[in-house]
Order: C-alpha cells, then structure tokens, then sequence
C-alpha cells in the first residue's frame, strides 16, 4: 500500500485565502515531483510495449537505468531534474500523445538523465536526440554539435563530457548562464536570471529551446539576443525589488515555485499565461514596466498554486455547464471560472497595496480602480460557482473561504471616484455579457410583450427560460467600453480626449462620456425608437447609472436581454415601446 | 486533534523515496489508479491543456 502526498488543512485553509507561504509550496512542488515519477511510470509502460525497441524507446531505456543510478548515489540531484516544469511538461505530452495515437518523445529522458548525472559527477555513456545540430540538455542548456545526425553518444568520467569524437567539456562548465560566466566553446547555456532584493534571491531560467514549453497560445521565443536578456535580466530585477519591498507575501512563495520563465511572442503590450502541465513556468512576453511584471507573476503564480493543489485535491466534477467571467467577454466552463477568480485574489491584494504606495495621483486612483473592479469580480463569481453545483464538499470548502476573504478587504475602502468608475466598467462588462450571449425563449418572450401591450399588469407571471449560446447577438459598443476602461487604466489620457479623437463613437456615447449623462439618456431613448439595438440599451442602462437623482431600474441591471427582446419582438409589430416605460413594467 | 492539524490526503501517491524499479513493480496499486485517473482527466479537460489565457 503506498501512502499518498497529505496537505494539512490549515495550509489547504491558507491556499483557500488567496496566499500559502514558501512552506505550503513547497509541498505542492513535492507533489509534483511524484506525480512526474507516475507519468513517467506511465511512459516507461508505453515505451516497453513498443515492439522491437526503436532507437527511442532504447535511449529512454537507457535513460531511466542512468537515472536510477543516479538517484541511488545522489537522490536530490535527480529529484531537482524531475521536478522541472520542462520534464513535467514533456511526461505530460507523452501521455497525450498516447492518448492521441502519436509516438512520445521517448529520447528526451536520456538527455534529462545525462543531465542529472552531470552535476554529481556520475560517469555514463548514452546517446541522445539531435536537433538542428544541437543536444538540448533541459535545464542547462545546448551543447552544439552540428552536422546532420539525429543521434549522438554522450559519454562522461564525470569530469569531462564527450559528444561524439570530437567534442570535449569540462562538465563543471556544463551550467546555465549567469551573464558573469565566460562563453564555453560548443556550450550554450540557457539564460539565467538572478534578481537580488534586500538580501533576498530569486532564480528563473529564461527557456527558448525546450520545445516541450513551447505549449501556450502565443508561440514561445526561439531565440533572444544578448541585449534581449539584459532587457529581461533588468525587468526581472526591478519587479523583484518591487515584490519584496512591497508585496512580501508574494515574494518569497513566488521564488520558491517559479523556476522558469518561458519567453513568449507578443500580442499585446503584456500577454502572459501558465499551463497546469509546467508546474512552475510562467509563460510570458516582455512586461513593459516593473509593475505590470510584478503583477504578472503574482497572476500567473495563483494559477500555479491552483494547479499544483487540484492535482492533489479534485475541487471541480466535470460539468458541460458555463457561466459570466467579469474578465471575459464569451462564457467560460466552471474551472476556468475557479482558475480566474482565484488570479485576480492575488491580483486584487496586489493593488489594494499599490494603491496605498503610489505617489501619483492619477496612478493611485489606476490602482484603486483595479483593486475595486477585482473585488467585485470576486463576489460574483464566488457566488456563482457556490450556486453552480459543479463544485465538490472540499472546493465548496476551498470558494467559501475564497468569498469571505473577498469581502473583508485588508484595507479601508476606495475613494468613492474609484469606486464609481469601477462599479461602471463591472456594470458594462456584465451587460454587454449578457446581451451577447443570453438566450430567452422567443414565444415566452412573446406573451410577455402582449402583456404589456395590452396594459396587463406583470403580477406573477414566470420569466421566460433562459440559456447561454455564444454571440447570440452583436453588440456593437467596443469603442465606448474601450474608453469607459480607459477611464480607470490611463485617466490622464481619458482626460486630454477630444471629440476627434473618438471616430466612429455615437452622439449618445460621446454624451455620456463626455459627463452628459441626462442629455446621453434621452438619445439612448432617441435611438432604441428608431431600431431595436443591444449597445444602446446597454448606454441606457449606464446613463441612468450615472445620474444620482434616478435608480437604476432592477430589469435594466437583471433582464437586460428580457428587456431588449420585448422591445424587439413590439418594434416587430410596428410598437415602440418607451424602454424606460417597459422597464418600469417590471418593477 | 483539532481541526487545523489534520491532513487532507491527496490523490497523488508519495513516490519520492521509491527507486524506479520498485515503481515497476507495483503493478495494479494506488499508482494504476492514479495514472488512470490522470488520463481521464487528460480526456476531460482537452489534449494538450493550453495557456489560461484561453481556459480561465
């Protein structure tokens, strides 16, 4: 009977929170490292039944006896190699390729297992992949080889490595490069960052090579110049002094459990992404500022984190069902909406102390906003995974103590100027969500609009069923909701806009940004008697938002969608209906 | 033993102190479970996983 990993619950309670300190990473990285050893158990099995043995499944033979070897002489030193992301990652595709049909990556543990060997000076002799005339050892780097052959012997005395008849290393030059190490002849080493802070030391590999952690949507970055990483080298050290000089609860667990960075191709100015197979690589483009790479790693860490602790302890049954994420605009499956929710709570810390640090105004009130917006996320998507059925007892357990530490905020609450703008862009979010992609039931939506054409009151009458699809209807409102963000992302620049800086914007949104809301309400009004339109409802909805003096009416911020296809469905016979009258209607 | 100090046991077998071979060797265990358990969650969620900025 083998025992299993254990998590004790005041650390499980502590990941629950949003936080888990250096020592409860360190169990889950521990985790990790068995569950490497069982896909690799996993692999082992496949690479056995392949009948007669390939050169592959010969070099992953080999491999798997080196690594014994070496674990019998120095444990720790093949246990650092297993935990890897890259290894992880590669066991990872081995099993989907299997499940897939396609041939595993059988090679790639002799190379991992030469590299095990290496650091305690263990002798060996093994022949590895070629490709492109390099030998990727993972975690070290490239020995470059050349010439046009897929395979070449390794072989070492533990001093001196040899590859092929021609090459020779000392194996203590065999190492990642620091930038202060003097360039080694067929050696390449990945770029190593070292970030110091306030005595204080975090390690990551900068990985281009591993083609095993070129797995996220943006292509990851094959090469990077020597100017490249010292851009890196420096961002990665004024983030780190920013992390431990005022995020010190994300410091040290984020060293502990980031060990790679994984460069990407960028999209944007900052995309960044982690994947459950790469425990402990964050996949990222070059962050623009020490800031938004701080707040990166403090984003994608909380995934890493959720990662390690749902492939101890299931929180999620498998469910077909979806639901509204405030940082999205399409309807995302259950775990993703745990996924996310659990980011921004590490996001939402992160600006609830930026905001207390920011000397600028304009970046104070930036960093008020975000820290609102998140914490109203929070609420709503712990509500609505709490009601959603899709979670077990333990990730029931796991998202209520998630929720109350959402609503007890560390801090004092935003100036109400934040908490406007936030509580607007939440607002938009929701109902441009909901006018995207709620579906209603057309002969239901019907009776309802000959109700109220006939002057019936609404009394009891059921709502019609409601169901998701995506992009039900188009919603044309991406340049105001653009500007509305802008508001709280870039308030200086929201300030300086002019009128011709808003091309393509209708008269009722320029109204309304342009701090009219009463004038933006009766052309919101204006344009839904001319044609039934989704963003103008939405506009609708936050004119009336904005002006103190008139509450925004229940159906508008609830049955948007309802209120939309009445109004559509009376347009259709040749009624306008007043939208404020209608939403009356249902109060 | 109070609450806080129990242990939630994982679904993860502690594998560490195993020597590879002794991992052949356990057959239809706890390990085969896990494993089995691991496909069918590469089943569920999708081949392969991809970034979060696509999942969350």
């Amino acid at each position: 009977m083998i025992a299993t990993h254990s998590l004790p619950v005041d650390a499980f309670m502590e990941l629950a929170s949003g936080a888990g300190d250096s020592v409860v990473v360190r169990q889950l990285r521990e985790a990790q490292l068995s569950k490497h050893l069982m896909l690799l158990r996993a692999v082992a099995e496949a690479a056995d039944s392949v009948q007669p043995p390939s050169r592959s499944t010969a070099a992953f033979r080999a491999g798997y006896r080196l690594l014994e070897e070496v674990r019998s002489a120095d444990p720790a030193a093949v246990a650092r190699q297993l935990t890897l992301p890259q290894v992880g990652s590669w066991a990872h595709d081995c099993l989907a390729g299997l499940v897939r049909g396609t041939v595993p990556d059988f090679g790639y543990l002799a190379a991992a297992a030469a590299v095990a060997a290496i650091s305690p000076g263990i002798g060996f002799e093994i022949d590895v992949p070629v490709t492109d005339g390099r030998v990727l050892l993972p975690g070290l780097g490239c020995l470059e080889v050349g010439g046009q052959a897929d395979w070449i012997t390794l072989s070492s005395d533990g001093k001196r490595l040899h590859a092929g008849e021609h090459i020779a290393l000392e194996c203590a030059a065999l190492v990642p490069d620091d930038g202060a190490t003097p360039p080694v002849p067929n050696w390449r080493g990945t770029p190593l960052v070292r970030s110091v802070a306030d005595g204080q030391t975090w390690e990551v590999l900068l990985e281009t090579a591993d083609k095993h952690l070129d797995r996220y949507e943006l292509p990851m970055l094959t090469t990077m110049t020597a100017a490249e990483v010292t851009t890196w080298r420096d961002r990665f050290q004024s983030a780190w002094e920013l992390l431990v000089r005022q995020h010190d609860w994300a410091a040290g667990p984020i060293a502990e459990g980031v060990t790679v960075i994984v460069p990407l191709t960028p999209r944007s100015d900052l995309d960044s992404a982690t994947s459950p197979a790469a425990f402990g690589a964050v996949a990222t483009s070059l962050p623009p500022s020490a800031v938004r790479m701080a707040e990166a790693m403090v984003h994608e860490f909380q995934h890493i984190k959720l990662c390690g602790l749902m492939d101890m302890l299931p929180l999620v049954e498998p469910s077909a069902d979806r639901g509204y994420a405030p940082w999205r605009d399409d309807p995302r499956p259950m775990e993703g909406m745990l996924q996310g929710v659990y980011a921004f709570t590490g996001v939402m810390r992160f600006w609830d102390v930026q905001r207390h640090r920011e000397a600028d105004p304009d970046a104070i009130l930036r960093a008020s906003v975000l820290y609102e917006r998140w914490r109203l996320a929070i609420e709503t998507v712990t509500g609505a995974l709490l009601a959603s059925g899709c979670l077990n007892p333990l990730g029931t357990r796991f998202v209520a103590e998630l929720k109350e530490r959402g609503r007890c905020p560390r801090s004092a609450a935003v100036p109400e100027e934040a908490a406007e703008i936030a509580r607007e862009i939440a607002l938009d979010n929701e109902l441009t969500w909901q006018l995207s992609h709620r579906t209603l039931d057309a002969s239901e939506v019907a009776a309802l609009a000959d109700a109220y054409r006939g002057g019936e009151p609404l009394g009891r009458r059921a709502l019609p069923r409601a169901g998701l699809e995506d992009d039900i209807r188009k919603v044309d409102s991406i340049a105001r909701s653009r500007l509305l963000n802008m508001r709280g992302q870039e308030p200086r620049r929201y300030r300086r806009l002019s009128a011709s800086d808003l091309p393509g914007l209708h008269a009722a949104d320029a109204l309304l940004l342009g701090g009219n809301p009463g004038a933006a309400l009766s052309a919101y009004r204006e344009e839904l008697a001319a044609r039934p339109d989704p963003a103008a409802w939405i506009g609708l909805a936050l004119a009336i938002n904005r002006l103190p003096s008139m509450p925004l009416p229940s159906a508008c911020a609830r049955h948007l969608p309802l209120l939309f296809e009445i109004h559509a469905c009376l347009a259709g016979q040749g009624i306008h209906a007043d939208p404020l009258d209608l939403a009356d209607w249902f109060e | 033993m109070s609450l806080q100090k129990q242990e939630l046991n994982s679904v993860i077998p502690d594998l560490r102190d195993l020597s590879l071979e002794q991992l052949a060797e356990l057959g239809d265990s706890a390990l085969a479970n896990s494993i089995a358990l691991y496909r069918q969650r590469l089943t569920e969620t999708g081949v392969p996983l991809n970034s979060f900025s696509a999942r969350i």
